[in-house]
């Protein structure tokens, strides 16, 4: 019934259209061009519940196995197996995992010109460094004198690429895992985490 | 007490600037003071909210009054404290938005499709839900939360809400649970975690919240935290899968609202709410 209404309306309009002078047609159909992306606006707001709920059922299963009201790994999921599982997500880049550039890997940290923000690491949100940045959250432990804590690098790069190998379940987001974070940029936070003359390490 | 009897009189012999300084050293948040003071700039949105509700004409003639009486006086009193609740003639489970947004939509003849009506209503800076939701929280000032769960409909959405409430999900692993439960009293950045379940938040929503100058609902509320989820579509792409918010008036919303403010029962309702 209503896509009979839709064809018609669209024939009428192609009518409208064919009987256009050509000079006029450039100026339609770039009109139409701008209908067509306001249409696709409105569609991604429509559909924005069934965005969500295929946000929602992307949960994967470890996901799924921390959402309890401890939100810690449940009786009956072996931790080691857990961690082993996670383990195997780890992804190494080419250079090793202490990168080059140690600037980038302090901007994506939080960067000290912002007050030690940072869109995807936003390392603050939960734990101190920079003896700078005073803004700095109490959930994870305090990154101050990092370097001087004899920590593998590698470990350090496992613990920021899924935090989950290490403690399953924990707060600490897996940035490396979904991606938020990509392997080299994990790397070049490593590289800026040891290096001594790093401000977290002065 | 003794502190508060102080300030009350220095604001009456009128040195207003001395009593905000003094207030300020005496008592530990300046928000408490501004309460002391009678200052509550939340209370611009009860007035606004009560001339709409009086007067506001939808296009069929009708307005909020019409049904429940001038300023709410015949049935809406309390009917807050018992939200969210399943509604018959609307057949879902409301919160205090949606029903007001059924009323208008459905009694005063407002229609729903019609854009320039939802963006006045929709959006936080509109005319209505804001304003229209914080007068008639404020008619159930003094009262208990009292929310019952004994419709299916209720109990599925309680169900979903706690579920919610704990799902581990997007690309920070994140749950409500997860920042409001388990690290309540915490601090990300710099900004204090609240336990919305343990602490009865409810009674003071909807608040005023310094930081924007703005009032929120629970809606917003809720809405807001989940941006911080990074929930996504695809595989997590910032620009182009990340999902930012469950609709408006959506189940899940609603949903979160119900597990929330049964958990607050009990608790007195004091709206609007101020916070930093
Ligand atoms: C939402 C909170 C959160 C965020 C964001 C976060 N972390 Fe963590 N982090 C934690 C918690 C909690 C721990 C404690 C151990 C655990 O539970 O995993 C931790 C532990 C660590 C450790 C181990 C410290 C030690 O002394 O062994 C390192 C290293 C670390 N985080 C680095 C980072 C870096 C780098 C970033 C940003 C790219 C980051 N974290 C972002 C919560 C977080
Ligand atoms: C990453 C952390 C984080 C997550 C996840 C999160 N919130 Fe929040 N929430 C906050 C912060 C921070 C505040 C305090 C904001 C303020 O006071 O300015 C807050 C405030 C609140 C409040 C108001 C508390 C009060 O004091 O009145 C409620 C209610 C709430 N959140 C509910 C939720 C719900 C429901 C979810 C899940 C959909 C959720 N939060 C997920 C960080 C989070």
């Amino acid at each position: 019934m209503k896509k009979t209404v839709i064809y018609g309306a669209s024939f009428t309009a192609f009518i409208l259209i064919a009987c256009q002078p050509t000079a006029q047609k450039a100026a339609v159909s770039e009109k139409k061009e701008e209908e067509k992306k306001i249409q696709v606006k409105k569609e991604k707001k429509k559909n924005l519940a069934e965005r969500f709920k295929i946000a929602l059922a992307n949960q994967d299963k470890w996901q799924k196995a921390c959402s309890n009201p401890d939100q810690i790994v449940p009786k009956g999921i072996d931790v080691e197996t857990f961690r082993k599982e996670m383990m195997a997500t780890v992804k190494f880049p080419e250079g090793g995992v202490i990168g080059k550039d140690i600037k980038r890997g302090e901007k994506l940290f939080g960067d000290p010109d912002k007050g030690g923000r940072s869109r995807r690491g936003n390392c603050y949100a939960c734990h101190c460094g920079d003896p700078r940045i005073l803004a700095c959250g109490n959930i994870g432990p305090s990154l101050r004198g990092y370097a001087k804590r004899g920590i593998d690098p590698k470990d350090t790069y496992i613990r920021i690429y899924n935090s989950w190998a290490i403690v399953p379940c924990s707060v600490m987001p897996r940035l490396g895992y979904h991606g938020v974070l990509t392997p080299e940029e994990i790397a070049d936070i490593v590289a800026y985490m040891h290096d001594p003359e790093s401000p977290l390490n002065k | 007490m003794k502190e508060k009897k102080y300030l009350v009189g220095i604001i009456a012999g009128g040195s207003f600037l001395v009593a905000a300084v003094t207030a300020q050293e005496q008592t530990p948040s300046h928000l408490q003071e501004l309460l002391e003071l009678g200052m509550h700039p939340g209370h611009a949105y009860v007035d606004e909210g009560r001339e709409l509700f009086n007067t506001m004409k939808g296009p069929n003639g009708k307005t909020c009054a019409s049904c429940h009486g001038e300023d709410g006086s015949k049935n809406l009193e309390g009917a807050y404290a018992r939200m969210p609740r399943y509604y018959t003639d609307i057949g879902k489970v409301a919160d205090l938005d949606l029903r007001i947004l059924s009323c208008m939509t459905q009694y005063m003849g407002f229609d729903p499709k019609d854009k320039k009506f939802r963006k006045e209503f929709d959006k936080w800076s509109g005319k209505y839900r804001v304003p229209l939701a914080t007068f008639v929280a404020s008619l159930s000032n003094g009262m208990e939360i009292n929310v019952q769960i004994d419709d299916p409909q209720e109990e599925e959405m309680y169900k979903k809400g706690e579920k919610l409430w704990f799902m581990r999900v997007g690309a920070r692993d994140f749950s409500c649970g997860i920042c409001h439960s388990v690290l309540a009293g915490k601090r990300i950045r710099l900004q204090g975690l609240p336990d919305p379940v343990k602490a009865k938040v409810y009674t003071h929503w909807p608040a005023y919240r310094f930081g924007n100058d703005r009032m929120w609902t629970m809606e917003d509320r809720v809405r807001s935290c989940f941006r911080a989820y990074f929930l996504f579509e695809k595989k997590w792409n910032e620009k182009s899968d990340w999902v930012k918010k469950p609709p408006p008036y959506s189940d899940w919303v609603i949903a979160l609202e119900l597990y929330m403010k049964h958990a607050a029962n009990g608790g007195v309702i004091e709206v609007p709410g101020l916070l930093r």
